[in-house]
């Protein structure tokens, strides 16, 4: 299974394909305080990537994945570029 | 044959006579929109196929009738009798050619000449040079150097001004990339993150955020609304070809150090410097020029041969022909009633203005010359071989493509006939017992002889339909190896023989986990990795077969690599550890028998169990889903030499022939392979060894379960009677069944257990007999183990 | 294991693309036409790939996209089209259909091969 999910934990697994955005979006929006860890994942969906990007939960441990590691989660944790700015007019 | 060439050839025959037909209506009611589009589509089919075979000049002729159909259904074009002539004598050209094909495999050395003038015809009603594929890219180039585009704000500043800094020291541009995807592309399956990571040469990724996040409770996971910005070293023409299936998604600039300066310091963008426009001469279509210039050639020495053409039709079709050529060279000529020397002259003169590009081969300036090099083969077009009344011979064997479902359908048939047959021997049973008519019983006997040889062959028949060659099943590992081992880090050589063994649909499908479980094994634990292996001497690369073999009844696949091998005695050890053998054992199991051991339910250990050989799924469940298809498993290993193992299947599944037996009032079958006699033995003769009940045969004990209580059916045998005894042959054990009553042998679809039965595993499935009772049949070796357990 | 469907009325084309998909390791279902695979797809055949072509009897690729997206399963489903150098607009049509890509033919192992694992994560 791509999503392991706990009461406030939750870790994603391989790749997380469209199928599974709407289990995680739900967790997202039920999750009091969720942390997810991302150590396993090789891929995650695009949709996967904006419900994370808009419930914003503590990312517990960044991917093994390269790719993921080096673009995505800046993008995720706001340290590459101007992420946190509201609005598509650029600043 | 190629199968593959076979079946295309086959394929073509009626493709061929589709166009034909649709090509000769067409003539009586033109511009019938749904004949266009048949005819069309098999244009447009025969040419898909054709590429795949390197008959290029197949291609080429099919893609000229192609575009002018496409022309004509598309309402740009009449189609005209010349036209429906042109694309008729192109499909009798094709005709032949394919019977070549059919004969040779490949098209006879003159399908260029042939091809030429006709391509050249069929591609002159669409107007010569317009026909050159459009070499236009899916996007617009981006000018090399663009004004920074606003975008370039969701990269952060910082990384900006570093990478500015190297491009201006480096005199260097770099690509970057705007994808907004559509809001709905999830639902066209795109992924755009996925996408993004396959950027070659990735140097920074930015994220665009949506101007206003939704509240969380009316958020819609599926609707994209994040666009990206990516930084990459790619070429323009990578990122075209990656992006090409979302061009209207993306906007793509190249930037140098000044470009992205002016951004940082919020001087407005230079405007785009002035396009640079590219002077484009017009430029003929390479392939269609080394067409016409070929009909040329053909043109000239039809001219210059005496007395060939003089008047005539032949004059005619060699003034098209020159008139098509020259309007594809962008030369148009006159020619309505020019005669042979004024032709002459003007293929000359086209031939001197339309010199071929220096590379070509075939200098034209060998025009004047008489003999002209290489003599091009005398078909001018009109005059192409064969018309529809002289097919050209024989394309292709015939093929039917029959659904699968079709042939399961008959096999079903097929069984239902045997059940039918079947049935009357219980008819000629009757009529002796119940109507007292032995002769009508012997009459029924001799009408089932016959109908059995009948069903038996038209089985046989069925069965041939259905077989197919092992390397269906060996297809998927090539792949499977070449990914496992690498994530492995071993290197191995998979070697497939025997990949064009038959066996049936079936079996070759349940064939599928079993072999993926014992490859996987192998790779797992037999293979060392590399430096083991060169430290054990061996050749770093490992070599795994997979091997198929006929043997009679029978297919024989083997699994074999050179690894580790199997230790016996660490087996040994092991099953003793899990009470598998008795200590006795341990010490007299020989080193075959013990290999054996890998195969006993519950041998396979956690240190054995990885993520690549699965969770716990051992190799007795290897060996019960081959024994469930009627084959067997066996292991052969040498410790640092290697391991075989090889699996013995049934070719066919379909049909088994089962021994019918009662017990306790109730009727079993018991695959007729396992049997190895019947016995009546006097109650006297049976004695007992501690609890068992022994028999003696030949001057060996076997032993007899008492087939009722194994299965819990309790009945008494009569004091004193013969006893019934079945001797089946199971794992090479003789062992005697205790019976009621042997019946006969009887052909039988075997169907799988269903519904609750489904996890009864003393049974491997049931069979309708002729007189409607449903049977089932036993799965012996189960049986036996219930009836160790019972005793 | 991951399935492909194809649909296309060429069987010379379908035992190609098959032959190339089997022996990278996908599975394989095949249909002769956009109807037969809607009934497939009907009968809870679930491929994670589908590969039509646009000229088929009976029911044209385009409108086989346009179908099978509603299939049950189906939305996500990446579907490529197989098209000809000279169907351009097609390609805008299947899109807008809901097709993910096209091919184009003839189709080679290293440009198929290439394009699922373009479309398909985890491939």
């Amino acid at each position: 299974m791509p999503l392991e999910l706990h009461e406030e934990t939750a870790n994603l697994v391989g790749v997380v394909t469209v199928d599974e955005v709407e289990q995680l979006a739900g967790w997202l929006r039920t999750a009091k305080r969720p942390k997810v860890s991302l150590r396993r994942c090789n891929h995650l969906h695009t949709g996967a990537l904006q419900a994370l990007l808009l419930f914003k939960p503590k990312i517990s441990s960044a991917p093994n994945d390269a790719f993921l590691a080096a673009q995505v989660l800046p993008l995720l944790t706001g340290s590459n570029g101007p992420a946190h700015k509201q609005g598509s007019d650029p600043p | 044959m190629n199968p593959l060439l076979a079946q295309f050839l086959a394929e073509a025959n009626d493709l061929l006579a589709q166009v034909d037909e649709g090509l000769l209506q067409l003539e009586r009611v033109p511009g019938d929109p749904e004949l266009v589009n048949e005819v069309f589509r098999a244009a447009h089919t025969f040419k898909g196929s054709s590429g795949l075979f390197d008959f290029p000049e197949l291609t080429r002729l099919t893609h000229a009738a192609e575009d002018l159909l496409d022309a004509v259904r598309g309402g740009r074009l009449a189609l005209d009798s010349q036209m429906t002539d042109d694309l008729l004598a192109a499909f009798d050209l094709i005709r032949g050619w394919l019977a070549h094909v059919t004969a040779h495999e490949r098209l006879p050395a003159s399908a260029g000449g042939d091809a030429a003038g006709l391509i050249t015809r069929l591609r002159s009603p669409l107007g010569g040079g317009d026909t050159a594929p459009a070499a236009a890219t899916a996007g617009v180039p981006a000018p090399v150097i663009s004004a920074a585009p606003d975008w370039l704000a969701w990269f952060d500043a910082e990384w900006l001004t570093e990478i500015a800094a190297w491009l201006g020291t480096t005199s260097s541009t770099m690509r970057f990339v705007h994808y907004t995807p559509d809001t709905d592309c999830f639902f066209r399956a795109e992924d755009p993150l996925h996408l993004v990571r396959q950027v070659p040469a990735l140097e920074r990724l930015g994220l665009v955020q949506p101007p206003a996040w939704p509240d969380p409770e009316d958020y819609d996971e599926y609707t994209c609304l994040i666009s990206f910005v990516v930084a990459t070293r790619a070429a323009l023409g990578e990122l075209d070809y990656l992006f090409r299936y979302v061009p209207d998604q993306i906007e793509i600039v190249e930037l140098d150090a000044g470009a992205i300066t002016r951004h940082l310091s919020g001087e407005p963008p230079l405007t785009a410097e002035e396009p640079v426009t590219v002077a484009i001469t017009p430029m003929i279509d390479t392939e269609l020029a080394a067409d016409a210039r070929a009909v040329l050639r053909a043109a000239h020495s039809a001219l210059t041969m005496e007395g060939v053409v003089n008047e005539g039709p032949r004059l005619r079709s060699v003034r098209h022909a020159v008139t098509a050529a020259a309007r594809a060279l962008g030369v148009p000529v006159d020619l309505a009633e020019s005669g042979p020397d004024e032709l002459l002259a003007t293929v000359a003169r086209l031939a001197g203005e339309a010199a071929p590009a220096p590379a070509m081969a075939a200098p034209m300036s060998d025009m004047s010359d008489v003999a002209v090099p290489p003599p091009p083969p005398m078909v001018v077009p009109a005059d192409a071989p064969g018309r529809a009344d002289d097919p050209g011979g024989q394309v292709g064997t015939r093929v039917l493509k029959v659904d699968q479902e079709k042939v399961d359908r008959l096999m079903e048939l097929v069984g239902e006939l045997n059940v039918a047959k079947n049935g009357l021997t219980f008819l000629a049973d009757a009529a002796e017992e119940e109507f007292g008519s032995r002769v009508l019983s012997r009459r029924i006997k001799d009408q089932y002889a016959g109908m059995h040889r009948i069903a038996e062959e038209l089985q046989a028949a069925v069965m041939d339909v259905r077989m197919l060659p092992l390397s269906v099943a060996f297809g998927r590992f090539p792949r499977l190896v070449r990914d496992l081992s690498r994530r492995l880090g071993k290197t191995i050589d998979l070697v497939t023989e025997g990949e064009d063994t038959m066996a049936d649909k079936d079996v070759i499908e349940a064939l599928g986990d079993p072999l993926v479980h014992l490859v996987r094994n192998s790779l797992d634990h037999g293979i060392e990795t590399a430096e083991e292996r060169l430290a054990a001497g061996k050749h770093g690369a490992a070599k795994l077969t997979l091997a198929a073999v006929a043997d009679g009844d029978a297919v024989i696949v083997e699994v074999a690599d050179d690894g580790r091998g199997v230790d016996p005695e660490r087996v040994k050890r092991k099953a003793y550890e899990k009470g598998l053998i008795s200590e006795e054992e341990l010490e007299t199991l020989t080193d075959t028998e013990a290999v054996d051991l890998v195969f006993r339910p519950g041998f396979s250990t956690a240190d054995q169990v990885s993520d690549l050989s699965g969770r716990g799924v051992g190799m007795d469940a290897v060996r019960a889903s081959v024994e469930k298809l009627g084959g067997t498993v066996t292991m052969r290993s040498k410790l640092g030499q290697g391991t075989s193992t090889r699996l013995r299947l049934p070719l066919s599944m379909a049909v088994t022939q089962v021994m019918v037996v009662s017990v306790a009032g109730q009727r079993f079958g018991i695959p007729v392979d396992l049997v190895v006699e019947t016995v009546r033995v006097p109650a006297g003769e049976m004695s007992r060894v501690l609890h068992q009940e022994v028999v003696m045969m030949r001057g060996e004990v076997v032993p007899v379960v008492d087939l009722a209580r194994a299965l819990d059916m309790p009945w008494t045998l009569a004091e004193g009677a013969d006893r019934p005894i079945l001797v089946v042959s199971v794992n090479n054990q003789r062992v005697g069944l205790l019976v009621e009553q042997f019946h006969r042998e009887v052909d039988v679809i075997l169907k799988p257990m269903e519904g609750l039965l489904a996890y009864a595993d003393e049974f491997s499935g049931t069979a309708l007999l002729g007189d409607g009772l449903v049977l089932l049949v036993l799965n012996m070796k189960e049986v036996l183990g219930l009836a160790a357990r019972v005793a | 294991m991951t399935t492909v469907m194809l649909v296309d009325d060429s069987a010379t084309m379908l035992m190609s693309l098959k032959s190339i998909l089997t022996k990278a390791g996908y599975a394989v279902e095949t249909a002769g036409h956009g109807k037969e695979a809607l009934d497939k797809l009907g009968k809870g055949v679930k491929p994670n790939l589908i590969i039509s072509d646009v000229n088929m009897p009976q029911m044209d690729g385009i409108t086989f996209a346009r179908e099978a997206r509603k299939a049950p399963g189906m939305r996500f489903t990446p579907i490529l089209m197989l098209t000809t150098e000279s169907e351009q607009t097609k390609r805008a049509e299947a899109k807008a259909a809901g097709a993910t890509g096209w091919l184009v033919k003839p189709v080679g192992p290293d440009q198929l091969l290439g394009v699922i694992k373009q479309v398909l994560p985890g491939a």
